[in-house]
């Protein structure tokens, strides 16, 4: 297995075809997740008859932000932490610096980076979130109760690609470059399971709130 | 009377086979207990894979979002009120009805579709509270519902629901009241009222009044009272207003509650015909 991992075939592997094969079943399957659920709305002539913009804008705002609805203001810890979390898990990426060479490198394209240091505790901070999920997912029990295994799967992923990330970077554990094929290998079974999985709530929550709010609208009253 | 003698009568606990947190106290009802006798494996299959086999837009995107977080919980009173027991969260309700008739792919048994029924005919209320604290704003109480379809296509209801749902479905009012005795009312309590005002009336069937009301079942019945008080309201507030003679004047709907699309519907389309008849401008009800 080590030798397997530390063979530039590997690599190379990961590095092109995975790649290739990653972004674009995370693309196109994403547009297709969504398009197909919007069709299947169509179908349903309850709905979009019924979708109110004004409603479905002040519902994502209200609920995009922290502390903005009835629920984050009820909730301070998890509203932190989740935020944090999403908003590290997102931006980190995107805006790595190292991210953003091989985009360079590979196409001649770049855009702002984060500062290193930023980006470090940006990353100790999905660390510590996957962490505190892991522990609410055992320890309170209305959350144990409803905790399937493709739940303690999503936190695994996420949690292995960001930890195996800071490890390569600080060059700690292993090898730096097996650690960095492992973070390649791990970012990439990310990217592949948010449209096959329910990560696909990064696309849905618009569809979900945009459905809700207008609901409420109609109800003469407000969802957040 | 010594109140601390009355002993709290302890009442036998059942363990659920499928899911040992839930707990609950066992309760008879001949709507459930007897009529999942009458039910079969394919019987059940057959009508879950009708109801939500091709899952529809709206359950696929609450199954398909929902990140099982539990932050609906606390909107639940069943839950507040239940010492924070983890079988009374919304999430958990759909976990122990929809979640599983949808991995088992509807082969359940008869004892499963007892249990879905009093989960989701005696410990959710539609409230929709859930949904204002879902962050997804998913619509747990629409599935909820379908669960509820599920039981009423099985004809495992709570008793009470169904007796309240043949009644509408004979009558299209939910306390037995015929038309006969429905006009009788009306007129009695016009008598009723005449002494306290002048020139006292309540209008029945007037074409082109602006305001048409519909009471709830029970006024005409045993809140009989509320109809002249509401009469004398219309008359001093100089309201152009009219009470409807025909079936159809039942604003209550009870069948919503068990997702009988068919008498539902009947309902609605009732009180929209009455009103279209009658010319009426706008349609008022007993909340």
């Amino acid at each position: 297995m080590y030798d397997f991992i530390k063979d530039p075939n590997f690599y190379n592997l990961v590095r092109g075809p995975l790649v290739w094969i990653a972004f674009i079943i995370f693309i196109a399957g994403s547009i297709y997740r969504v398009k197909s659920l919007i069709d299947l709305a169509k179908k349903e002539k309850v709905i979009f008859p019924f979708i109110n913009l004004k409603a479905t804008l002040k519902s994502i705002f209200h609920w995009i932000i922290p502390f903005g609805s009835k629920n984050w203001r009820l909730r301070p810890v998890i509203t932190t932490v989740t935020f944090l979390f999403h908003i590290c898990l997102v931006f980190t990426p995107i805006f790595l610096l190292s991210h953003n060479l091989l985009w360079y490198e590979s196409w001649g394209i770049s855009w702002w980076t984060l500062p290193e240091s930023i980006a470090d505790i940006m990353t100790i901070v999905v660390i510590i979130c996957c962490v505190f999920f892991l522990l609410r997912r055992i320890f309170d029990p209305t959350v144990n109760f409803i905790t399937f295994s493709p739940d303690v799967i999503f936190i695994a992923i996420c949690f292995l690609t960001f930890f195996t990330g800071f490890l390569a970077y600080h060059q700690w554990l292993l090898p730096y470059n097996i650690m960095l094929y492992l973070h390649i290998l791990f970012g990439e079974i990310m990217l592949i399971s948010i449209p096959l999985t329910r990560l696909t709530h990064m696309f849905y929550f618009f569809l979900t709130r945009a459905w809700m709010g207008s609901q409420f609208a109609l109800w003469r009253t407000k969802d957040w | 009377m010594a109140l601390t003698n009355i002993k709290k009568e302890e009442k036998e606990k059942i363990v659920s086979k499928d899911f040992p947190e839930y707990i609950r106290e066992d309760i008879k009802d001949p709507g459930l207990d007897e009529s999942i006798k009458k039910l079969t494996p394919e019987k059940i299959e057959k009508v879950i894979n009708a109801v939500i086999g091709k899952k529809s837009s709206r359950i696929k995107a609450i199954i398909e979002t929902c990140m099982h977080c539990g932050l609906c919980a606390e909107a639940c009173q069943w839950y507040l009120s239940n010492d924070k027991d983890p079988t009374y969260a919304p999430v958990a309700k759909m976990r122990m009805t929809i979640w599983e008739l949808i991995n088992r792919k509807g082969k359940v048994d008869a004892e499963f579709i007892k249990q879905c029924a009093r989960i989701v005919f005696t410990e959710c209320n539609i409230c929709h509270r859930c949904s204002m604290y879902c962050p997804f704003g998913l619509d747990i109480t629409f599935i909820i519902g379908m669960v509820r379809r599920i039981c009423f296509l099985l004809g495992v209801i709570p008793q009470r629901m169904f007796e309240m749902n043949q009644a509408f479905m004979a009558t299209l009012n939910q306390v037995w009241i015929s038309q006969n005795d429905y006009i009788d009312a009306l007129l009695w309590r016009e008598e009723e009222g005449a002494p306290e005002i002048k020139d006292f009336r309540i209008p029945i069937d007037k074409e082109g009044a602006e305001v048409i009301w519909f009471p709830l079942a029970a006024e005409p019945k045993s809140g009989f009272y509320h109809i002249d008080r509401i009469a004398k309201i219309m008359q001093v507030a100089g309201v152009n207003w009219t009470m409807c003679s025909k079936d159809g004047w039942d604003s209550s709907n009870m069948p919503m509650f068990i997702r009988d699309f068919v008498t539902m519907q009947r309902i609605v389309k009732g009180l929209f015909e009455n009103t279209s008849r009658l010319r009426a401008s706008r349609i008022v009800l007993t909340e």
